[in-house]
């Protein structure tokens, strides 16, 4: 029988295999969150200062390394990439949702996921910033009948790097080759600024 | 290097075909903001059930319980493996991280604050760091560069503003 991943979307499993395997597939990344050194906001906030910028270099070599499985996987016919979900592009929400978010980040030293991995490491200010979160979710509930015009606004559907710099929207290649050097690129920044800082010094 | 971690590179890696397993099986990948959106809409119908008629809390709430939803189970295993290992290797310690000398007060409003802009900014971006941003552009969505791009460009932009707060912390 040939398996064409992945399993849940394309049939192989049901919604409560599915949600079991979740459990099981969140304590590995729970496990990797506090191993990457995610689980302190003292490794977060100083990456805006370029002073430590390990969590980058663990978030850029992540996505270099399921982009390129992804690419491998789909090339050789065992994944269907039509069923992979990425997120509908809205462009000015998700630039002005990236702005909110960067200021967000450098205040209180935390994001969303790795928050969940400080409260369980004991970190006090990940449960204040979860706490102001699902207030800010709240708000927005509130809120949603007067922003949702401009939160559904310039919706490009699944709008692949491909697809956005004229090509077909499935061309992997093309989305590879563009993924792996912006990557590469932000890793490069990201390292000569800490170099640069590191040889400043500490005023 | 710190031995209570990985090499970073090493991790990243882990962290990667952890995700692409993830991917094989689910079809999605990591997420955390939308769990603790639906958190929030079932703490809020169980104060009052009046907001499943609000039009955005009420599509979580449709189906009649919103934690009933794969990102939720996954940040429930996340908080779990965290919580083990910590346990595991002693390294469960409550804390306030901030600067030596940083007043506590304004330490816990810059993080309730920070955490109040990031909800929203995830609602209009349809996810974070994990979800948006890790996910998106392993998978070559171009959205996820606008607001990874974006993210980092402010925060560098508005560093300066908070930067006693971390002197030190690294």
């Amino acid at each position: 029988m040939d398996f064409i991943f992945p399993f849940f979307t394309t049939g192989m499993f049901d919604n409560s295999v599915n949600l079991f395997l979740a459990i099981l597939l969140g304590i590995g990344f729970g496990i990797i969150f506090v191993k990457s050194g995610f689980s302190t906001s003292a490794h977060i906030a100083p990456v805006f200062y370029f002073k430590n910028v390990m969590v980058a270099q663990v978030m850029v070599s992540a996505i270099i390394t399921t982009a390129t499985l992804i690419f491998l996987g789909v090339l050789f016919g065992y994944i269907d990439y039509s069923k992979i979900y990425i997120p509908a592009t809205y462009i000015w929400p998700y630039f002005v949702g990236g702005l909110l978010f960067g200021i967000g980040m450098v205040m209180s030293g935390w994001c969303p996921g790795t928050a969940i991995s400080g409260v369980a490491t004991g970190k006090i200010d990940a449960l204040i910033f979860l706490l102001g979160v699902m207030a800010g979710m709240y708000f927005y509930f509130d809120i949603y009948e007067y922003v949702k015009d401009f939160a559904n606004s310039g919706n490009l559907g699944r709008y692949t790097i491909a697809k956005a710099l004229g090509f077909e929207e499935d061309n992997l290649q093309v989305s590879y080759v563009v993924t792996f050097i912006a990557s590469f690129g932000l890793l490069a920044f990201m390292l000569i600024m800490n170099k640069i800082v590191k040889n400043k010094g500490d005023e | 290097m710190n031995k209570n971690y990985w090499n970073p590179y090493v991790a990243g890696v882990i962290l990667g075909v952890m995700l692409f397993i993830t991917f094989l099986i689910a079809g999605q990948g990591l997420g955390a903001s939308g769990a603790v959106a639906r958190a929030t809409a079932q703490v809020a119908y169980q104060v009052d059930p009046e907001i499943a008629k609000n039009a955005y809390a009420g599509k979580y709430l449709a189906s009649g319980n919103a934690l009933i939803n794969w990102t939720v189970f996954e940040v429930v295993g996340i908080f779990l493996g965290a919580l083990f290992i910590a346990l595991l290797s002693g390294k469960f310690k409550l804390e306030l991280t901030r600067s030596k000398n940083y007043p506590a007060i304004k330490r816990v409003l810059f993080a309730f604050l920070g955490g109040f802009l990031i909800a929203i900014a995830t609602r209009f971006a349809r996810g974070c760091t994990s979800g948006q941003a890790l996910d998106g552009a392993s998978a070559f969505s171009a959205g996820s560069w606008i607001f990874m791009l974006a993210a980092f460009g402010a925060g560098f932009l508005v560093a300066f503003l908070f930067k006693k707060q971390w002197k030190g912390v690294e």
